[in-house]
C-alpha cells in the first residue's frame, strides 16, 4: 500500500521504518529536508503532493496548530488526499482540534482517525506502542493492519476526539506518577536512606509501576537525559487542564503537577527527561 | 471630550453613564440595541457600529466579555478611526491578547491602552473603580480625564499589556483571598466556633483585608448573589494559569484555587458570587 508519513522525529522515524519494512511503499514529507535523509522512501515536496499519492497518511507532530497547518493549511493534505483515503494522526493534540480537523476532512470525503500513542521512543522502536483510536470503527478496521506494524494494544475508544481524550487521561496518570516517584525518592534521600534500595523494594509491591521502573531508575542514577522530553509533557498538561476546564471537572492533582512542570521549564530542563521533576523538588 | 463607548453590560452601562454625567459627549454602541436605551435617555448618541462609535471621536472605550470580542470591536474601531484616536479596552483579557491588539491598532495608527478595572458593579456605579493601565504615556494622558469619571485609584502600570498583568495579579490575590476566608470560616465552624466572632477578631489584626470584611460578611449572611460571578473569576484565573504555563512560572496556590473555581462552574455554582466557594468546601467536608 502507498503510505504517507509526516513527522519523522524520535517517534515518527522508527514508526515509518516499521511500515516500510512491512512492505509498504513509503512516502514522506518534512519541513526540514534533513529529517528525511537516508530514508527508503519517496520524498514529496508538500503535504498535498504526498496526500495525492497515498491511500493512508500518518502524522505525528507536536502541536494542535502544527497538525491543523499540515492537514488544512496551504498545500496541506486536504488539497491532495482523495475521497476514501485516511489520515491517521498519531500526534497528541486537543480533542477539539482533532474533531475540527476530522470534520473539515470529512467534508471532502477523507476519513480521519485520531490515534495518539503511548510507549515513548522505545515503544516506537520495539513496535510495542499502545494506540488509542478515535473515529469510525470501519475506518479503524481498514487501517488496523498498518497499526499492527506499530503496536500491539490497539483500542477503539469511541468517535472522533475520543483517542485524544484517552491520551490526556494517560498523560495525567503517567506524569502524576512521575511526580509521586520523585517525591518518594526525595523523601528517601532526605531521610538518609538509599534511593536505589527503596526503588528495588517498591518494585515488588503494590506501588510497582512502569513509571517507577523506568523513571525511578533514572532518578536513582541521576540520569536526566531524555527519554521523553519534559517539554512535551508540559505541553500535554496544557491540553489536560484546558479539557478539564471545558468540562468543568476539577483536577486538583494535575493542577499541582502542572505547576511543578512550569518550574521545570523555568529551569531550562524542558529538553531533559521528565524525571527532572526530582530536581524541581530539590530546589524547594 | 468626545468619547465612543462600546459594550453596555453590567459594568459598561454605569461606566458610560458616569462619562455622560461627567459632561463628556458620549456615543454608545452595544450588540443589542435595547441595552443602549438608558444611555440614550441620559443624553448619549447611538452609533450603528463600532466603526461609527470611533468616527469623529478622540477616545473610544470598550468593555466587553472576552479577547475575541475585544479584537472584533477594535477591528471595527480601526476602520472608523481618525488620526490621533486613542482606543482603550477596559475588559479583562490575557496580557498577550492585549499586546497583540495593541500592535494591530498601532499598525492602523491608533494608540491603544489596556485599562482593566477592579471594584465590580458597585464600583462602576459609584465611579470608584480601580483602573490599571498599560500603554504609552501619551495615550494614558489622553484617556485620563475619562478615567477620572470612572474610578479613584488610577495607575499607569507600564507598557502595553501591563494593565492586564496587574489585573491578573489582582485576580490571584482576590481568588486566593476569597478561598482563604472561606477556608478559615469552614475551619472555625467545623471546630464548633462562631465564624462571625472569628471574623470580628481577625479584622483587627494582620489578617485584615477588604475581602475578610466584605466577602466575609456576605459568607456569614449566606448571601451568594453576585457581585462577581464565579464563572467570571474562573475565566480570569484561567488567564493567570495560561500565562503562567506559557512563561514557565510555578504558581501552586493559584493552580489549586483555579481548580476550586473550575469545580464551582462544573457543579452549577457559576452564576453565584465567587464566595460560593464556601459551599464547595462545605460539600467536600460534609458540612453542607
Amino acid at each position: 500500500m502507498k503510505v504517507g508519513f509526516i513527522g519523522l522525529g524520535v517517534m515518527g522515524r522508527p514508526m515509518a521504518l516499521h511500515l516500510q519494512r512491512a512492505g509498504h511503499d513509503l512516502h514522506v514529507w518534512a519541513r526540514r529536508p534533513a529529517s528525511v535523509a537516508g530514508l527508503p522512501a519517496t520524498v514529496c515536496q508538500t503535504p498535498a503532493e504526498l496526500g495525492r499519492q497515498c491511500e493512508v497518511v500518518f502524522t505525528i507532530i507536536t502541536s494542535s496548530a502544527d497538525v491543523e497547518h499540515v492537514a488544512l493549511g496551504p498545500d496541506g493534505l486536504i488539497e491532495g488526499m482523495v475521497p476514501g483515503s485516511v489520515l491517521v494522526d498519531c500526534s497528541t493534540i486537543a480533542p477539539e482540534a482533532a474533531r475540527h480537523i476530522a470534520a473539515r476532512l470529512g467534508e471532502k470525503g477523507i476519513a480521519m482517525l485520531d490515534a495518539p500513542v503511548s510507549g515513548g521512543a522505545q515503544g516506537a522502536i520495539d513496535a510495542t506502542l499502545a494506540i488509542m483510536a478515535g473515529g469510525k470503527a470501519e475506518v479503524l478496521a481498514r487501517v488496523r493492519p498498518l497499526l499492527e506494524c506499530l503496536g500491539q494494544r490497539i483500542v477503539h475508544i469511541g468517535p472522533s476526539g475520543a483517542g485524544q481524550v484517552a491520551k490526556a487521561c494517560n498523560q495525567m496518570i503517567m506524569v502524576a506518577a512521575i511526580q509521586a516517584a520523585a517525591e518518594a525518592m526525595r523523601l528517601a534521600a532526605a531521610s538518609g536512606v538509599d534511593c536505589g534500595k527503596v526503588r528495588d523494594a517498591l518494585a515488588g509491591g503494590s506501588a510497582a509501576s512502569r513509571v517507577l521502573d523506568v523513571m525511578g531508575e533514572r532518578m536513582v542514577r541521576r540520569d536526566f537525559a531524555a527519554g521523553i522530553e519534559a517539554r512535551l509533557h508540559h505541553k500535554d498538561f496544557g491540553l489536560v487542564l484546558a479539557a478539564a476546564r471545558q468540562s468543568g471537572v476539577p483536577v486538583p492533582l494535575a493542577a499541582v503537577v502542572d505547576q511543578q512542570l512550569n518550574a521545570l521549564m523555568a529551569q531550562g530542563w524542558g529538553r531533559d527527561d521528565t524525571a527532572s521533576l526530582l530536581r524541581v523538588l530539590e530546589l524547594l | 471630550m468626545k468619547i465612543g463607548f462600546i459594550g453596555l453590560g453590567i459594568m459598561g452601562r454605569p461606566m458610560a453613564l458616569n462619562l455622560v454625567k461627567g459632561g463628556h459627549e458620549v456615543t454608545v454602541w452595544a450588540r443589542r440595541a435595547e441595552s443602549m436605551r438608558p444611555l440614550l435617555e441620559a443624553g448619549a448618541r447611538a452609533a450603528v457600529s463600532p466603526a461609527d462609535a470611533a468616527q469623529g471621536n478622540e477616545l473610544v472605550i470598550s468593555m466587553v466579555a472576552d479577547a475575541p470580542d475585544v479584537a472584533e470591536v477594535m477591528r471595527g474601531v480601526a476602520s472608523g478611526a481618525e488620526p490621533g484616536l486613542v482606543a482603550v479596552d477596559m475588559s479583562t483579557i490575557a496580557p498577550a491578547a492585549a499586546r497583540q491588539i495593541g500592535r494591530d491598532l498601532a499598525a492602523a495608527g491608533v494608540d491603544f491602552v489596556d485599562a482593566p478595572v477592579s471594584g465590580g458593579e458597585v464600583g462602576a456605579i459609584a465611579g470608584t473603580l480601580s483602573i490599571m493601565a498599560g500603554g504609552s504615556e501619551a495615550g494614558f494622558a489622553r484617556a485620563k480625564p475619562a478615567f477620572e469619571c470612572l474610578g479613584r485609584n488610577i495607575v499607569h502600570v507600564g507598557e502595553s499589556g501591563a494593565g492586564q498583568v496587574a489585573k491578573a495579579a489582582n485576580q490571584i490575590v482576590t481568588g486566593m483571598g476569597v478561598l482563604a476566608v472561606a477556608e478559615a470560616f469552614a475551619f472555625a465552624t467545623k471546630n464548633g466556633v462562631d465564624a462571625g466572632k472569628v471574623r470580628e477578631a481577625l479584622l483587627g489584626g494582620f489578617a485584615y483585608s477588604k475581602i475578610l470584611e466584605n466577602h466575609g460578611q456576605r459568607m456569614l449572611d449566606r448571601n451568594f448573589k453576585p457581585g462577581f460571578k464565579s464563572w467570571m473569576h474562573e475565566k480570569d484565573l484561567n488567564i493567570v494559569m495560561q500565562t503562567a504555563h506559557q512563561l514557565g512560572l510555578c504558581l501552586p496556590g493559584s493552580a489549586a484555587t483555579a481548580q476550586m473555581f473550575n469545580a464551582m462552574v462544573g457543579s452549577g455554582l457559576g452564576e453565584e458570587d465567587s464566595i460560593a466557594v464556601l459551599k464547595l468546601l462545605e460539600r467536600l467536608s460534609g458540612q453542607a
